[in-house]
């Protein structure tokens, strides 16, 4: 664990000593460093299914996957942010790339925490570098508004969290996920109790988003710079993930009967996200809502509590992240060159970019769940154990499923095909490190066809 | 011109209306001479824009800044009226209240049944 966690600390003295010249390649080289060494966490022979334990943190099945994506994307992040940032000042460049590396870690600690206390300090303190990233970074003035609904939302919904926990801590004397996972069930009865399973999960699904609290979520996508969007779809939101599956050890006998109202706030979330998809004219807010609808999915997978629906949950949360970032990156590179989000002003692409059109297809094939990508596998194994659960779920996910082809063939005929429109004249050509980027996060996701295992939790 | 009739979903085009040409007072036509006048001046501001060689970026349209700017900001602007909380409850109430409903007594059926033991789950180990 030091070993990923110290190199990520220090790539902070890095990216503030190094010359100008090597900034960014030395970040870039350093945080890929990390992110190939991150992947000797895949390779667990314990049979207790922590390994690399110590007193604070470990990682487990689970853990693994969402820690290597963590991992995985700052390079990624960092080779996105490197053209929108060139013409400022030095200084605000080395800042920009402290917070970034900042979030990593407390993402790394918060993905590996055994103390359910450590996790949530560390799920607050990824609040604060994205706030900075959001509202000093974005390119409108309405940053300033998203980045107080990003934090009001998500502050206000975990302060019920930490009474949680302090409860839990009083009744069962220890917080620690590896003494939790053989408590007993406790006895929970009384209405106060059902607050309290409200309180514990509230956190985690505000982060999600949950349909009917997810208004953050466009907002903080839309205005954020494109590493806070890549690390927001990506990341955070599969940190709500992560904190349900940990808090529903805990949370036993009460969710059968409390989880009625959030289920069916995830499925007809699904719907409703998916039908807003169509009428986005915000190609970054398309991608926002198409995030929204997507994590309803895994909400609904992760509150039926079947090994299926976990590792269904957790497979798509990892493929999503991928195809998330992906997407974001490339809207990015539409309004690098034209400087506005619109779907309709920079059309008929692929007559222009060809190589780039490749690049958006594949994304959008993946966001539309293509077999034999793990999207649809992930999918898939939410939806059987949702037909498991109760038969008519069949019909709210089968039409999300069918909305999310359509929004996305939609957003991939309105970008690329069709008629270019006249008065654009001046395209960058699709630079080396738009293609490097495109091919590090579609890579991964190709890959996982052939070996599924790694990300799909305990089902082994 | 006397047999052309319409489409039945496309409105009659404006060359092909008999009162376009008889029975036109003077205000119609000096309004329809300042109509043309604005969208001649807008077509040329569009070619000189389009048509120089300098420009490098893309021709600001406003109408289109309006409509992104309309399609984004609904919240600030949004009115209670009947059709709107028809919408609301229909979309978000009743949804919601229809599925809680059906799950609940779905899952209750269940629950009989195999409290009952006539449901047949033998081989529903891990969905």
């Amino acid at each position: 664990m030091l070993k990923i966690l110290i190199p990520t600390l220090m790539l902070i003295p890095t990216a503030w000593f190094a010359p100008p010249k090597w900034l960014w390649p030395l970040t870039l080289m350093g945080s890929l460093l990390i992110a190939v060494t991150s992947f000797s966490w895949f390779k667990s022979t314990s049979e207790v299914g922590w390994t690399t334990l110590n007193s604070y943190m470990a990682t487990d099945p689970l853990s693994t996957p969402l820690l290597a994506l963590t991992c995985w994307l700052l390079p990624l992040m960092i080779l996105a942010s490197q053209h929108h940032t060139h013409n400022e000042p030095l200084n605000r460049q080395r800042t920009y790339l402290t917070l970034l590396i900042s979030l990593q870690f407390f993402l790394i600690l918060a993905f590996s925490a055994t103390e359910l206390i450590m996790f949530y300090v560390m799920f607050e303190a990824t609040l604060l570098p994205t706030l900075m990233i959001i509202t000093r970074w974005g390119n409108q003035a309405e940053r300033l508004n998203a980045g107080m609904y990003f934090l009001f939302y998500t502050l206000a919904s975990s302060l019920p969290l930490l009474v949680a926990l302090l409860i839990l801590q009083n009744t069962s004397g220890t917080l620690s996920l590896l003494t939790l996972q053989y408590m007993s069930p406790m006895s929970l009865t009384t209405h106060a109790d059902k607050l309290w399973w409200v309180g514990c999960l509230l956190a985690f699904l505000v982060k999600m988003p949950l349909y009917g609290v997810h208004l953050w979520l466009p907002k903080a996508h839309v205005e954020a710079p494109i590493a806070g969007s890549m690390i927001l779809a990506a990341v955070l939101l599969k940190l709500g993930g992560f904190g349900m599956m940990r808090m529903m050890l805990v949370l036993e006998p009460l969710t059968k009967e409390m989880l009625y109202p959030f289920i069916v706030f995830a499925l007809w979330g699904i719907v409703m996200a998916g039908s807003i998809c169509l009428r986005q004219t915000d190609l970054k807010s398309l991608i926002a809502y198409s995030s929204v609808s997507h994590m309803g999915l895994v909400v609904a997978g992760i509150l039926v509590q079947t090994p299926w629906g976990f590792a269904g949950a957790l497979i798509l949360m990892i493929a999503h992240g991928l195809t998330s970032s992906a997407l974001f990156c490339l809207a990015n590179t539409n309004y690098e060159r034209i400087h506005s989000r619109s779907i309709l002003l920079a059309r008929g692409l692929h007559m222009v970019l060809p190589l780039m059109a490749t690049w958006w297809f594949f994304a959008s094939m993946a966001n539309l769940a293509l077999p034999p990508l793990p999207n649809l596998m992930g999918e898939l194994m939410i939806i059987t154990s949702l037909i498991g659960w109760s038969y008519w779920t069949l019909a709210l996910t089968g039409t999300g499923m069918l909305i999310t082809a359509s929004y996305s063939m939609y957003m991939f005929i309105t970008t690329q095909r069709g008629p270019l429109p006249n008065h654009l004249v001046a395209l960058d050509p699709s630079h080396t490190r738009e293609h490097l980027i495109m091919a590090l996060h579609l890579l991964p996701l190709i890959l996982l066809i052939l070996n599924p295992q790694l990300i799909s939790g305990w089902v082994n | 011109m006397a047999d052309y009739k319409e489409a039945p979903l496309a409105s009659r085009p404006k060359t092909l209306d008999p009162n376009e040409y008889f029975n036109l007072s003077l205000e119609y036509r000096r309004a329809e001479e300042e109509r043309s006048a604005i969208r001649s001046n807008l077509k040329l501001q569009y070619q000189t824009q389009l048509n120089n060689p300098h420009r490098k970026a893309l021709i600001e349209d406003p109408a289109l800044n309006r409509w992104m700017y309309a399609r984004s900001h609904t919240y600030p602007h949004f009115k209670t009226t009947f059709k709107t909380s028809l919408t609301g409850l229909l979309f978000g109430v009743v949804p919601v209240v229809v599925l809680y409903y059906l799950f609940k007594t779905d899952r209750d059926k269940k629950e009989v049944d195999i409290k009952a033991g006539k449901y047949d789950r033998r081989f529903s180990l891990t969905s």
